[in-house]
């Protein structure tokens, strides 16, 4: 079975847990899901398990604590500790993914564009290589950063009994505005110099394909390796 | 915690992998056994880093399978690695467990006669 099966009959299952049990599992579940360096495959596989384990316990009129024991946290810090990491190959894999399907929507979106108002606005074609890579670099640096930072907050807000959420939303605007002004600076003062080529709407479009598919061709590669 | 589940603390490896030995079980119903046997004071979900840990030092393996009622479950058996270790594990409790008894249960007279 792989891991989006396990996730899809994690979510389905959940619904029968009562609104205490739910919660507990819930927050446990989270806390080991947002810490990105075990292996997903070993992680859910016991996230299936216990979610097994406390749907019977509740049949029998148990609690999530009554199960699990009176400190989730502690309980789920000691899972983690005997949790596998992920492969190096399964994280470079997951990355260089989700990069190519980046860059494609981005080629994709930067043709269609082109194609629509380039007749209103008259938008240059050109691309300046060296500030396109410097802004590119830029982009995945902070995309990484986000993804780390937010699950990061997630990770932090569980099992507290005090909600942390508007505090934790502050801190994600001012990171977002903040990245946000550094990509907009950057397009703004770097730009305009070295080589250049001609990259029309059509070719965009084009290049933007093929990275799509073989973002998608890596996923269903992944599919399959998985199930075997 | 409690003095028993201390005490039962560093064994209770042991204890799983010798229920695991007796035939391929999932998590749930090692729990029920382990409590059959009188050893329900560790909260049941302990099992669950145990059952983590054992697999990372390739002692036991786990496979998902379809169970009697129904819906799939992971079954887990002993590795050969988990033979050979629960073999050292009931030694070294045999050698820890006789004198343990009599220098502690003397005086309620289960040597005299």
């Amino acid at each position: 079975m792989n891991v989006n099966e396990l996730i899809k009959q994690n979510n389905e299952k959940r619904e029968n847990l009562n609104e205490e049990n739910k919660k507990y599992y819930t927050d446990l579940m989270l806390y080991i899901r947002t810490k990105l360096t075990l292996s997903e495959k070993q992680a859910e596989e016991v996230l299936m398990e216990m979610l097994d384990h406390l749907l019977e316990a509740q049949e029998e009129g148990k609690t999530a604590s009554q199960v699990f024991g009176e400190n989730p946290q502690a309980f789920a810090d000691e899972l983690i500790e005997q949790l596998p990491a992920e492969e190096k190959r399964d994280m470079v894999k997951f990355i260089g993914q989700l990069a190519f399907s980046l860059v494609g929507w981005f080629l994709v979106t930067r043709g269609l564009v082109l194609l629509l108002f380039s007749n209103f606005v008259g938008a240059s074609t050109t691309v300046y290589i060296i500030p396109t890579l410097i802004i590119f670099g830029l982009l995945a640096g902070i995309v990484f950063l986000s993804v780390k930072v937010i699950f990061g907050l997630i990770h932090q807000s569980l099992f507290k009994e005090k909600s942390t959420d508007k505090m934790n939303m502050i801190k994600v605007g001012l990171f977002g505005a903040g990245s946000f002004a550094v990509i907009l600076g950057a397009n703004y003062f770097i730009r305009g110099f070295g080589p250049s080529f001609e990259f029309p709407w059509s070719a965009s479009i084009g290049a933007g394909t093929v990275f799509l598919l073989v973002s998608w061709l890596m996923k269903f590669k992944t599919k399959i390796n998985s199930t075997m | 915690m409690s003095l028993r589940s201390q005490l039962l603390k560093g064994i209770l490896d042991g204890c799983v992998l010798a229920v695991i030995a007796k035939a391929p079980v999932y998590g749930y119903e090692l729990s029920k056994k382990l409590q059959d046997l009188g050893l329900g004071d560790v909260s049941e979900g302990t099992i669950y880093p145990v059952l983590l840990r054992l697999q990372k030092q390739a002692l036991i393996m786990g496979e998902i399978k379809p169970s009697e009622s129904g819906p799939n479950r992971k079954y887990y058996s002993l590795t050969h690695e988990g033979i050979v270790a629960l073999e050292m594990i009931s030694s070294e409790w045999q050698l820890l467990s006789v004198p343990i008894n009599a220098l502690l249960m003397k005086g309620e007279g289960t040597h005299e006669r």
